[in-house]
């Protein structure tokens, strides 16, 4: 699948796939959207990438570093990025928990606050349920991204 | 006196703290830690004695929302055991560095001789049913590691196995037990109070029998327990452990399985014993007890072993325990309570003088030992005082004690009308008895007599060594020098929380001074044992002869039987159910998915609904779920792997759009994006997939089956439960719309319940993801090295080993799709 129409087609659909996801992410409190459809989708994009431009593409291409053609798929720095990516969500989510424990809340409470005035938005407004989400975020695409790499190596 | 809940939770949770930090402990001390752990026990010790003359129960609120608490009872009974858990196990802990020297994994050791430690001081001292299981467990797990000591040992393994199956399966029978009398305590100790608090049980004695009778459950319950205590305390026919658990180390030996451990059956008896009094009990109780007295008495006598001598005998004082428990009447509970202090200082001692044997002189074989006294002195001396003491030889402890049982074997007529057991009772004790004198004389010969050449150099051992038996036989001598000591001391007070009406009498024991029934039959065990004792070899000879002729009769024999028979049928079914094809596994699945679900609807009567009535689909959501059964057929016709799961793609999407014309659009924006997703990842690996292969006819219709059984089940599933629907908007989905702006603040309801009222599960989802992201990672490092050197690069792959060392030749993805 690595066809010249593959890649021009990843070249312009993965940006907008990305910010798509971002968008979901952020909005996801109020429209369609949330944290675990927007992991999915970025793991979507990065699997596009990875049909069109093959698995060290990442590696070589984008991050410019230099691929030890002997190693094994699943000790690829990447794919240890990856496992870095969902402990660290799963941390942000357990810790976006334990902030409520602190301020003598239960478990996991959620607040919000709206902001007034604030510039080109006037009106914002910010749930303390976006830390959480973003946990669910890193947690799904670190999840997804170790599994379809490390099978997909396979 | 109250107790002090301080006091009482630092002597449970220090062991397993100092447990805890052994690693660090052997790395600054090495082999020095077992001192270290001689004073976490010493600490114990005075700590408890603190408490002494206390009783009570005190409580740590732990979730008070569900009336959890961390509950604990403390009286003279639980004091004695736990006194005697700490006491010894100083005393073990200061013997292990000299005997233990040079031996590998000492973190390990020490680590469960702590963790063993607290928790028998934990059974001693729990008063909660749970609470009292989990130690009742714990111990178990821990003796497993410790007779499992040297990893490298076939025997060893296997002693450890069975004592872990035995104990551990005798433990499962107590907590169901527990879990009737809490069922039936609910009513008999009232509201306020645990339904598992055994203290408050004991507080009601006579109405809780009278609950447990009237509930149908009293023998049921007595019989369940009375199989955990058997198996703890190595009673005929589960006896047979305890002889093999001699594998372990000789310290751990007599810590746990002369003076501890294996107590703790009895123990729990005793403690029991004012709930359950009856003449079921007594049939129970002083029969299984008796019976285990005499059986491991002979097979003692059949011993070559040392240790295994020392095992058995310490079954036959436990069944002498379990059988003064057993009667009823007050004699019955001095017999156990003073007997189980005896047993535990003469045994502790003897299990000590065993491990010095063969440390100097490197067997265990009595045959190969004797004529001990000239090279070790002073051992010689110490055994004289404990050997007499175990076999009950006037005026040494173990006298006093079996006096006793045999005065409450005589006096159990007057309580209860047992027909033949009447005079059956008196005669077996003695003649259990006979071979108790025959065995205890057996082993102090290994001090006198002519001495094997084979043993020709013989070891002074180090005075630490020592030590230890010396303070356990210098405590055997006074209290044979004045057991009224120790009664007033320690015994009077477990006598009064075992005895079935407590506080009606005082204890008294000592040398009888005129004849009693009880004097003639000691006068009768001994003197047998000692005539007898001349034809030692010919009756160890013909003991040992039976199981050899009719090996069924042994226990082992029937342990070995059933574990093998189990191997088999466990092989068999793995061959069956896991057998490594993934087709397999998928039919298991399905299929135990399926039908526990049907069973399901079964048991609860969920009626399906004949009458589909509103059945009204819009037409667009028609043509789109027309249009995904098309594609649904079409993927069982496709010609190709692609070419069917492509198929199948039009099946999720055309469910995507049923969602969006359902109005949910974050179900269609999740199927949608995981549809695209899986579609990706089938597409990868249909490559690996053959081309064609042969199905032959018996699997097309296996498959079939199980698809219409799958099908049949999401049909059914679906008309169950969307009928089960209530009708219009339910309570908690009004909740979730009027609540989900004001405190949420997000105007996406699924998203607020996902984050926010239900985060909880959220977070729970969140590790499956992680945890099977970890778990794929796991199996396909561990493929990749498979055949390759395993233990040299375990270590590697946990530790991350960015810029890996493995060399292996890596496929090539960038060719990878390129015939599409």
């Amino acid at each position: 699948m690595t066809t010249v129409i593959m890649r021009t087609t990843a070249r312009i659909v993965v940006p907008i796939v990305l910010i798509v996801a971002i968008s979901l992410l952020i909005e996801g409190h109020n429209l369609p959207g949330g944290g675990f459809i927007a992991g999915v989708l970025t793991s979507t994009a990065f699997v596009i990438v990875y049909i069109a431009f093959g698995l060290d593409f990442l590696e070589r291409g984008v991050l410019g570093r230099d691929v030890d053609p002997g190693k094994t798929p699943s000790r690829d720095r990447v794919v240890v990025a990856y496992r870095r990516l969902f402990t660290v969500g799963l941390a942000i989510a357990v810790g976006s928990g334990l902030v409520p424990l602190a301020l003598d809340h239960p478990f996991l409470s959620q607040s919000y606050i709206v902001l007034e005035g604030v510039p080109l938005y006037h009106h914002l407004e910010i749930a303390s349920a976006l830390a959480f989400d973003l946990g669910v975020y890193c947690v799904v695409i670190g999840g997804l991204l170790t599994i379809i790499s490390v099978v997909g190596a396979e | 006196m109250p107790p002090e809940l301080s006091v009482v939770l630092a002597v449970v949770t220090a062991p397993f703290a100092v447990a805890g930090v052994t690693p660090l402990l052997i790395r600054s001390l090495g082999e020095k830690t077992g001192y270290a752990g001689a004073a976490v026990a010493a600490f114990c010790f005075a700590l408890l004695g603190t408490q002494y003359g206390s009783e009570g129960t005190v409580e740590l609120a732990w979730i008070p929302s569900l009336e959890v608490a961390l509950r604990f009872y403390v009286d003279g009974w639980a004091l004695l055991f736990a006194l005697l858990a700490s006491g010894i196990g100083a005393l073990v802990f200061l013997y292990s560095p000299a005997y233990m020297h040079g031996e590998s994994g000492l973190a390990r050791y020490y680590a469960a001789l702590l963790a063993f430690m607290g928790s028998i001081i934990g059974i001693a001292l729990a008063a909660d049913l749970i609470a009292i299981f989990l130690f009742w467990e714990l111990t178990s797990l821990c003796s497993f590691v410790l007779i499992g000591f040297h990893t490298d040992d076939a025997s060893s393994q296997y002693a450890a196995r069975m004592a872990m199956l035995v104990t551990v399966g005798g433990g499962l029978f107590v907590l169901v037990g527990f879990l009737l009398l809490a069922f039936v305590a609910g009513d008999v100790v009232g509201p306020g109070t645990s339904a598992f608090d055994l203290a408050a049980m004991l507080n009601r004695p006579d109405e809780m029998q009278t609950a447990l009778r009237e509930a149908g459950l009293f023998v049921p319950v007595l019989g369940l327990l009375a199989v955990g205590a058997a198996t703890k305390s190595a009673q005929v026919p589960l006896h047979f452990w305890l002889p093999n658990a001699m594998a372990a180390p000789t310290p751990v030996s007599a810590f746990l399985h002369s003076a501890t451990m294996v107590k703790v059956g009895v123990y729990f008896v005793g403690r029991i014993r004012p709930l359950f009094a009856s003449l079921e009990w007594v049939m129970l109780f002083a029969t299984l007890g008796l019976a285990t007295m005499t059986i491991c008495a002979l097979l003692a006598v059949a011993a070559t072993d040392i240790k295994e001598l020392l095992a058995y005998s310490t079954a036959s004082h436990l069944g002498l325990m379990i059988a003064g428990f057993g009667f009823t009447s007050i004699v019955g509970a001095e017999t156990g309570v003073f007997h189980l202090f005896n047993h535990a200082l003469f045994k502790a001692a003897l299990f000590l003088i065993a491990g010095i044997i063969a440390h100097e002189t490197g067997t265990r074989r009595l045959d190969e030992l004797g004529g001990l006294r000239h090279d070790l002195p002073v051992t010689a001396f110490l055994t004289a005082i404990v050997a007499l003491s175990m076999g009950g030889i006037p005026p040494f402890s173990g006298f006093y004690s079996k006096e006793l049982l045999f005065e409450a074997t005589v006096e159990a007529s007057h309580h209860h009308d047992l027909g033949p057991l009447d005079w059956l009772y008196p005669v077996v004790a003695v003649f259990g008895s006979i071979f108790t004198v025959l065995y205890s004389l057996r082993f102090l010969a290994l001090f006198f007599g002519r001495q094997p050449d084979s043993l020709d150099h013989v070891h002074r051992p180090p005075v630490i060594l020592l030590v230890s038996p010396a303070v356990l036989a210098a405590l055997t001598a006074v209290v044979s020098i004045d057991p009224e000591l120790a009664v007033r001391a320690i015994v009077q007070a477990g006598i009064d929380a075992t005895a079935v009406d407590p506080g009606t009498h005082e204890m008294h024991v000592g040398l009888p001074t005129s004849y009693s029934p009880a004097v003639g039959m000691s006068a009768v065990a001994i003197g047998s044992g000692v005539l007898a004792y001349p034809f030692y070899d010919s009756i160890h000879r013909s003991i040992r002869s039976i199981p050899r002729t009719v090996p069924p009769i042994g226990a082992n024999w029937w342990y070995d039987a059933i574990i093998e028979r189990l191997t088999d049928d466990g092989a068999w079914l793995a061959s069956r159910v896991h057998n490594g094809l993934l087709r397999t596994y998928a039919t298991w699945t399905l299929t135990a998915t399926c039908v526990l679900a049907l069973a399901g609807f079964v048991a609860t009567d969920a009626a399906i609904p004949t009458a589909l009535a509103g059945l009204d689909v819009p037409i667009p959501a028609a043509l789109v779920l027309s249009l995904a059964v098309v594609a649904g057929l079409a993927v069982v016709t496709a010609d190709s792997h692609v070419a069917g799961i492509l198929t199948l793609s039009i099946l999720g999407f055309m469910i995507a759009i049923f969602y969006i014309l359902a109005s949910a659009p974050d179900l269609a924006l999740t199927q949608l994006v995981v549809e695209t997703l899986v579609l990706v990842i089938f597409l990868l690996v249909v490559e690996e997939i053959p081309e064609y292969y042969e199905v032959s006819l018996g699997r097309i219709a296996r498959d079939a089956a199980l698809s219409v059984l799958v099908g049949a089940t999401a049909f059914i599933t679906v008309l169950l439960t969307t009928d089960a629907r209530p009708v219009g908007e339910s309570a908690i989905a009004r909740y979730y719309t009027e609540h989900a702006v004001p405190e949420g603040g997000g105007q996406n309801i699924v998203n607020v319940i996902l984050v926010d009222f239900r985060s909880f599960d959220t977070l729970g989802e969140l590790v499956v993801i992680a945890v099977a992201a970890i778990s794929i990672l796991t199996l396909i490092v561990m493929r990749a090295r498979g055949d390759e050197t395993r233990s040299d690069e375990s270590s590697v792959a946990i530790e991350d080993a960015e810029g890996g060392s493995a060399n292996e030749p890596r496929e090539s993805h960038e060719t990878r799709g390129e015939s599409e």
